[in-house]
């Protein structure tokens, strides 16, 4: 019985669906006050102290909306596409060990990177479905360039992905999680920066940020979506971008690992897990705020003729070196 | 032409940027005040006033209507039409009308948008 | 008496002889020629031969009563000259120019549907400034139509073709679209990523602002030209009254001229900060965006403390300037232009050295100089292609001809070069303001003026931030104008647009368009 409640609380609530949403909230507003910071102006100030409540505002006030469904839309898909989408990708995010073991507990399996993967692209799948869906020109546009882009920035994903599986010597996450005394970002560098560079096309945001060009499509795929539809867009998307930055935590960073100090290991895994999760949202937002936002055609060639081949190249250096850096694994 | 570097100057000046005070204050709670000389709401003077009407027919916006206050013409100023110019204030031979710097004049009743000519009480000392 | 339009006035005797023509030199403050409907084109095509710079203007209609006046006003490289020619009301037919110039297509459309004048021979005749539902024959601007007798048709129910059998699909951006911030249609016929052509629709804010100054004296109506536009304000108010000074024959005091020149550049300076940053948002760079307008907030209060007010200054008045600028004001001013100029080294190695900036600014949008010559661009757009021209230096105003400046050219003709332009001449309006501080001259700044202005008609160029502004204003002897006519820079430059966008993706849409720095409010007035 105990165990059953231990489970439920588990998964509903900590470090399950519940922390999921509140702690997707809380990288939304650390992203926005760090974009805002940089841009020299305030950010998010007056909900709550610092702003904080922002977010969870944003997301209340899309709630109480109207929602209009455009007649010409084939209607399933677009009124299940975006809980949809957010529910595979919360789904996903059950896989990753957020305190040293995977939420669901004993779901992990032997390949279960590649399961995760997999889920990630049907979620972007969905999201395409959803422009697709609407009548609307705008939106047909939008989805398409969704496609292009992260269909086209997978498979170097996918590439630097294997590098960090193959010095674990495994596809399971949490073997490569706890092989890793030493993260793998000191092991194999140049993986880890072009992993990040490739993220931030996965994740749709500057400079590859076209999928939501709003002065050439208004505003892509989510044009026709309104009220809670379109909260749940939203919100789909803050957690595509925690996944995106959970797996590159998990993959190069150790994961949950890190010195702990008075006992009490469960607690300190997630703190450890939390402040890299962090660090790497910093990271990903000042590279999204350097920047211009580049052509859906330049998008594309810097994918074919930089990214794959570099991502090639990196897992040959991986190979390479590889007998040297196994006794530090 | 400007200096040709290797990356961008962008990246160090938004680290800096980070760490500085935001350029933007904290409205409504931080108040600011405009520069002096600023056209707000007119403040008008009802003795210095002659009833010519020049402020009335040299309005753009036909903003400004004559109406009668103790037997003597004198100028209401509807400030939803107004536009701030200060041609009435040109136009005046007296000096009757002068600016001050109020400037947040949003109301949610247009009876707050009218400045009716009031007689200035010598005894009340013009509470 | 100017003396440029001398050499333009004796190629054009010796072209013209035997024509039924009439010049008149000094005539409307510089030249003038008065042609039939027959042989105005003739005059052109001389101005043609003996100039490759010359362009058209602006091209006034005015009701005679029983004629209505077509005015062609033509500048050349050095001189202005405006062909007078006149067509019966009852039967308004007249040849077209756009065969010899390209770039007079949009204004012989607004001619056609304000006045009812016909333009045989036009490219693509239709409205452009009125709706489609304005019923047929009324025409706004004669003087003998009714307001009460206008009834709109009802809207028309037809859907527009977006698609055709093939694989073009048109886009229709706007009237409201997030890369606008007026609305103007613009139906973008494109194959895949590729634009195959644009038609533009403007008119969307024509707010008859010409007809409206007809029934407001010269005193008033100086504050309804200055909201033409919100941006470039000043300049409109500045031509406006220069207009009417040059009609009442009044010279206005040394010292009105120099603060007239200051709030002229603070305007320059503000509008071209928010156009570099308006730039920044369309290609994605919002940081660049929320830096230029954080630089711009200073000169703001700097139009506060000069003007009394931040955006719209109404500090111009016929005969000088409204108010005066007080000693202790100039080391504030000083300080607020010095920290700007630190700043802008700043800028220029972004504009040089960012990838992704120049990734989505260079080779974009490219006009050749032959084309920004035959479709009469002005500002930024034909300097940024190689085409020296500035109303500053040609034909100066104000305070101009005594203060020292460059004009600022680039050769590549892509929106980088249009920007490049523009932040050039942030720095040179910086170094105008600060000798015009410098050697401000002592004095009054304002003289009285009449207000019942003797008959007579004027023409007046100002250069506002995005061109030459043209006004024409004509006085009957009341204290109501007869006629207003303005033709605001972007009217002239939109018809580029329509070049540029040809052959290029429909990404490069936004940083094109807002290149030529577009103001629909100017440009349907």
């Amino acid at each position: 019985m105990i165990d059953y409640l231990l489970l439920i609380f588990r998964v509903l609530v900590f470090p399950g669906f519940t922390f999921i949403l509140f702690f997707t909230m809380f990288c939304d507003w650390v992203e926005r006050k760090i974009e805002a910071r940089m841009q020299n102006r305030m950010g998010p100030s007056f909900t709550g102290p610092s702003g904080i409540l922002q977010p969870l505002a944003d997301f209340i006030k899309l709630l109480t909306k109207e929602e209009i469904t455009p007649c010409e839309s084939k209607k399933t898909v677009f009124r299940f596409a975006p809980i949809l989408a957010f529910s595979v990708l919360v789904f996903a995010m059950c896989f990753l060990p957020f305190d040293g073991s995977s939420i669901i507990p004993n779901v992990s399996f032997a390949g279960d990177l590649i399961f995760v993967m997999a889920l990630v692209s049907v979620a972007n799948f969905l999201l395409f479905l959803s422009g697709w869906a609407s009548a609307n020109p705008y939106s047909s546009i939008g989805a398409a360039r969704v496609l292009t882009q992260f269909l086209g920035y997978d498979i170097p994903l996918l590439m630097l992905a294997i590098a960090p599986a193959f010095l674990a010597g495994s596809l399971t996450i949490s073997t490569i999680v706890s092989s890793q005394w030493l993260p793998f970002a000191v092991l194999a560098p140049w993986a880890f920066v072009l992993f990040i560079i490739t993220m931030q096309a996965e994740l749709e945001k500057d400079p590859f940020d076209v999928p939501h060009a709003e002065s050439e499509v208004v505003a892509g795929h989510e044009t026709e979506y309104s009220g809670g539809k379109l909260a749940f867009l939203k919100l789909a998307r803050d957690v595509q971008i925690v996944f995106g930055a959970a797996l590159i935590v998990v993959l190069f960073l150790g994961g949950a690992n890190g010195p702990v100090f008075f006992g009490l290991p469960a607690f300190w895994g997630t703190l450890w897990f939390v402040i890299k999760l962090l660090a790497i949202v910093v990271v990903s937002e000042y590279l999204t705020v350097l920047f211009a936002r580049l052509r859906i055609d330049q998008v594309v060639r810097a994918n074919w003729r930089i990214l794959l081949p570099l991502s090639v190249l990196s897992l040959i250096l991986t190979i390479s070196l590889a007998v040297w850096i196994y006794p530090l694994v | 032409m400007a200096n040709k570097r290797i990356i961008s100057p962008m990246f160090k000046e938004v680290l800096r940027q980070l760490f500085k005070k935001p350029a933007t204050g904290k409205y409504p709670f931080v108040k600011c005040t405009p520069a002096e000389g600023f056209r707000g709401k007119q403040v008008f003077d009802i003795n210095l006033c002659v009833s010519c009407g020049l402020c009335s027919r040299d309005c753009p916006a036909k903003a400004i209507e004559m109406v009668e206050v103790n037997g003597k013409r004198r100028p209401m100023f509807l400030l939803d039409r107004c536009i701030f110019c200060y041609q009435c204030a040109e136009s005046c031979p007296r000096n009757a009308i002068k600016a001050s710097d109020v400037f947040e004049l949003a109301s949610t009743n247009k009876s707050d948008l009218v400045l009716k000519p009031q007689i200035i009480d010598q005894k009340s000392n013009g509470a | 008496m100017p003396s440029k339009e001398i050499d333009m006035i004796k190629v054009l005797e010796t072209k013209l002889k035997g024509k039924p023509v009439q010049i008149q030199l000094g005539h409307l403050g510089t030249a003038a020629v008065q042609a039939s409907a027959g042989a105005y084109k003739d005059v052109l095509k001389a101005m043609l031969e003996a100039d490759e710079k010359t362009a058209v203007t602006a091209i006034t209609g005015i009701d005679l009563g029983a004629n209505i006046g077509v005015y062609y006003h033509i500048r050349t490289s050095n001189a202005f000259i405006t062909i007078q020619a006149e067509v019966p009301k009852e039967n308004p037919k007249i040849a077209t120019v756009t065969d010899l110039m390209s770039g007079a297509a949009f204004h012989e459309l607004e001619v056609a549907d304000l006045l009812g004048v016909v333009f045989e021979g036009h490219p693509s005749p239709g409205r452009l400034v009125l709706p489609e539902n304005w019923p047929e024959g009324i025409y706004p601007l004669r003087k003998d139509v009714k307001a009460s007798e206008v009834k709109l048709n009802p809207p028309s129910t037809v859907d527009e073709k977006l698609s055709d059998e093939g694989k073009l699909v048109k886009i229709v951006i706007g009237p409201q679209h997030p890369a606008l911030l007026e609305p103007e249609k613009f139906a973008v016929t494109v194959d895949g990523e590729t634009v195959k052509n644009v038609e533009p629709r403007i008119g969307y804010v024509h707010r008859g602002i010409e007809k409206a100054s007809e029934s407001r004296t010269y005193l008033q109506d100086v504050y309804l030209v200055e909201r033409i536009c919100g941006i470039c304000n000043s300049c409109h108010a500045t031509a406006f009254v220069e207009t009417v000074e040059k009609i009442l024959k009044t010279d206005v005091p040394h010292r009105a001229k120099y603060l007239r020149t200051i709030i002229l550049e603070l305007n320059r300076l503000h509008s071209h900060l928010l156009t570099l940053g308006h730039a920044g948002l369309e290609i994605g760079y919002e940081t660049l965006f929320q830096y230029f307008w954080r630089d711009r907030e200073p000169i703001m209060d700097l139009i506060e403390i000069v003007t009394g007010n931040r955006v719209i200054s109404s500090s111009m008045t016929v005969g000088g300037v409204r108010r005066d600028i007080k000693d202790t004001d100039i080391p504030k001013i000083k300080t607020v232009l010095t920290d700007l100029r630190k700043k802008l080294p700043f800028y220029k190695e972004i504009y040089e050295n960012e990838p992704s900036l120049k990734m989505r600014m260079q080779k974009v949008g490219t006009l050749s100089k032959e084309d920004a010559l035959k479709l009469c661009v002005v500002g930024p757009v034909a300097r940024g292609s190689g085409v020296d021209i500035d109303v500053r230096k040609d034909e100066p105003y104000e305070a101009y001809g005594e203060i020292p400046f460059k004009v600022i050219t680039y050769t590549a003709g892509d929106t980088w070069s249009r920007m490049n332009v523009r932040m050039d001449e942030v720095e040179e309006s910086i170094n105008i303001i600060e000798y015009a501080l410098d050697n401000m001259p002592a004095g009054a700044y304002r003289v009285k003026v009449p207000r019942v202005v003797p008959a007579g008609e004027a023409v007046n160029r100002v250069e506002a931030p995005r061109g030459e502004l043209f006004y024409y204003v004509k006085s009957n002897g009341t204290a109501y104008p007869e006629r207003v006519k303005v033709r605001t820079p972007t009217f002239a430059n939109i018809p580029s647009f329509l070049k540029t966008a040809i052959g290029e993706s429909i990404a490069d849409i936004p940083p094109n368009f807002v290149s030529l720095d577009p103001c629909f409010s100017c440009t349907d007035r």
